[in-house]
């Protein structure tokens, strides 16, 4: 049988492979930003766990407010990522070091 | 009978009901695909195919074999496997799509609480076939038409998910049965009065959602050649084309059902008249009034050239969009006076 | 192995390689298709869950809109993937043995021995006229009905930011003007010149 500890672990590994990626990928923009989509799917996959096994919907309200918080996030970051390659031809995280004293 | 029914498993039920429903669908837009030809003919007073059959009536399978016939070309700098996914990528959420569709009273495969929300979702998933599509197939033509289909796919789904939102205001269930039982009466309780704005938002929201005429410069031949699926040939082509056709019948029974009744019968609140037009069967209803808008999506590419990609995007963003959001606000100040006879 | 059991696992089993994909893809777009499929297979998860209205609406928001900008601007991006993967080999161990580490701590919180069956018990099926999406909106527009306006408004303050960042006005571009359209009088455009008929100049 399925209980919570499965998907409390499955999000925890999710977390992980997320923390993994931005490690490797300390360069790239775009990965930068994917793999903190996928951190918050984990957390809100918790979230949902919990609502679940505790009988309480105020985790899925929580997530709802995460997801339409992430969605702005997602926005801003690719509209500023936009500007960004407009003005640098780059989305290499070493060619945004101008304010680096 | 029912007891031989119960006593099969549950996934076996369902594939049973589900092989015929997907026939049928791919055989409508088979002759779906024959009526275009056709009615555009008739419009533009030529004759259309006539040849094959009584009527042409057999042409689309010969266009169907024709296709499955040809070689499947593969562009050689192509992305193969997303090349190969992207066909059934568009194919998969118009099918899908069908589960929570009800022909009558309680005949739906699923009968799920959040029917439209999951028609939305999937509504909105039909975009990646065609992004991946113009994506791996290398092509200049085809990375035009993928980009101009998301961005228009995305402008839309916005204006047709606030349309939506005005309906299930007004029928208070997400559910596609209650809100067709939530119309139940004369002509004039149906949505499209009541609900007009919305009622022509979605409807013209589904024409571009669909990328058809005069919405259709994803495909756009006389710029782009042939858009997104530029590259693909053969059976790839096919699935494109099914799934296109299969979502335009989509959301003529969608229209059908969330703003003509679905399939109760026509009726003018004479009760002499009424008693005739009710003999006739909820589903042949729900099929003469979807057919109506499958009518007009022909009617419309026969009749409106292409706008401009600005004039589009303007369109989308700029008057749909606002309108719909006006006129959430005064249903809602309708729904909360109560005024009849919609909103008892 | 109950249903459920092994629906749990296959598309558990998808979400952590579409996940590994995601990190260690080369080519960006192929990322992006992957988190796009993690972000379905979470979906079913959550529907395994009972939570019907968020499971669709991950698609519907996430998959639909989000991941479709995500896909948008990677393409229209002309990626050095080269350039951009130094480091890659260098930050691998660290990273490896960093996510080890990290996901070998939560299961040692949230195993089996703390949060297992006999602590919290399944959760009994709802009825099947139970509506997730009526009981959340009845939560959402009672108790939460202020922090549901607060995200009301961060997203338009998103919007306004993401169109003031990426908005430009580019010299030289002839834009259709609407209004200037409709309110142009025949006098702007149309000039009547008297000339006699016999005195224009020959050709």
């Amino acid at each position: 049988m399925i209980g919570l500890s499965h998907y409390l672990v499955l999000s925890g590994v999710l977390f992980s492979i997320a923390v993994a990626g931005i490690f490797l990928n300390r360069k790239n923009v775009i990965v930068l930003l994917m793999c903190i989509e996928l951190m918050l799917l984990a957390v809100n996959t918790n979230f949902i766990a919990f609502s679940a096994f505790l009988h309480d919907l105020s985790g899925q309200v929580f997530v709802f407010f995460i997801l339409t918080v992430a969605a702005a996030e997602a926005a801003i970051g690719l509209a500023i990522l936009v500007v960004l390659f407009r003005n640098r031809a780059s989305i290499n995280v070493e060619d945004m070091g101008d304010m680096k004293g | 009978m029912t007891e031989l029914w119960n006593s099969i498993p549950a996934w076996l039920q369902y594939a049973v009901l589900i092989a015929p429903l997907m026939v049928t669908l791919t055989i409508v837009v088979a002759m779906y695909t024959l009526a275009e030809r056709r009615v555009i003919g008739a419009m533009q007073t030529r004759i259309g195919p006539n040849r094959v059959g009584p009527f042409g009536l057999f042409q689309p399978f010969a266009d169907v074999f024709k296709l499955f016939f040809k070689e499947v070309l593969i562009p050689t700098q192509a992305n193969r496997v997303l090349f190969l996914i992207a066909p059934l990528l568009a194919l998969v959420p118009a099918f899908a799509a069908w589960a929570v569709l009800p022909f009558d009273a309680g005949v739906v495969l699923a009968d799920v609480n959040a029917g439209l929300l999951y028609i939305l979702a999937l509504t909105s998933m039909t975009v990646y076939g065609v992004i991946i599509a113009g994506w791996a197939s290398n092509s200049k033509y085809a990375l035009l038409g993928a980009m101009r289909s998301a961005a228009q796919i995305v402008a839309y789904e916005i204006a047709m998910g606030f349309a939506l939102v005005g309906v299930l205001m007004a029928a208070g269930s997400l559910n596609l049965g209650a809100i067709v039982d939530a119309q139940v009466g004369p002509f004039w309780h149906w949505y499209w009065l009541p609900l007009l704005p919305m009622f022509l938002i979605y409807f013209i929201s589904g024409v571009a959602e669909t990328n058809r005429a005069p919405f259709d410069v994803a495909e756009g031949e006389s710029e782009i050649v042939a858009g997104f699926h530029v590259e693909y040939s053969g059976a790839t082509f096919a699935a494109f084309f099914l799934a296109e056709y299969m979502n335009m019948i989509l959301i003529s029974f969608l229209a059908a059902l969330l703003f003509l009744g679905g399939w109760h019968p026509l009726a003018f609140g004479i009760d002499a008249v009424d008693e005739v037009l009710a003999l006739v069967p909820g589903t042949l209803w729900l099929f003469a009034k979807a057919g109506f808008f499958m009518f007009c999506f022909l009617w419309f590419r026969a009749t409106f050239p292409r706008y401009r990609y600005d004039q589009i995007m303007r369109l989308g963003w700029k008057v749909f969009i606002p309108i719909t959001i006006v006129w959430i606000f005064v249903e809602g100040f309708l729904i909360y006076m109560g005024w009849g006879p919609w909103w008892q | 192995m109950s249903v459920e059991s092994v629906l749990f696992y296959l598309f558990g089993t998808i979400l952590v390689a579409s996940a590994l994909g995601v990190i260690t893809a080369r080519n960006p777009v192929h990322g992006v298709l992957l988190l796009v499929l993690a972000f379905f297979t979470a979906a079913v998860l959550w529907l395994l869950l009972q939570a019907e209205f968020l499971a669709i609406v991950l698609v519907l928001v996430y998959v639909g809109a989000v991941m479709v900008l995500f896909l948008f601007v990677v393409m229209m991006l002309d990626v050095n993937v080269a350039r951009i993967r130094e480091g890659y080999a260098k930050y691998l161990p660290l990273g490896i043995v960093i996510a080890l580490v990290m996901a070998a701590q939560i299961v040692i919180v949230v195993g089996a021995q703390a949060f297992g069956l006999e602590f919290f018990p399944r959760p009994e099926a709802l009825p099947a006229d139970h509506s997730n999406t009526r009981a959340l909106g009845l939560l959402l527009y009672t108790h939460y009905v202020y922090p549901f306006e607060l995200a009301a408004v961060i997203l338009l303050v998103a919007i306004v930011a993401a169109i003031t960042l990426t908005l430009r006005h580019r010299e030289g571009t002839r834009t259709q003007d609407v209004s200037r359209q409709v309110r142009v009088k025949r006098a702007d455009r149309v000039r009547l010149v008297k000339m006699d008929s016999d005195k224009g100049e020959q050709p």
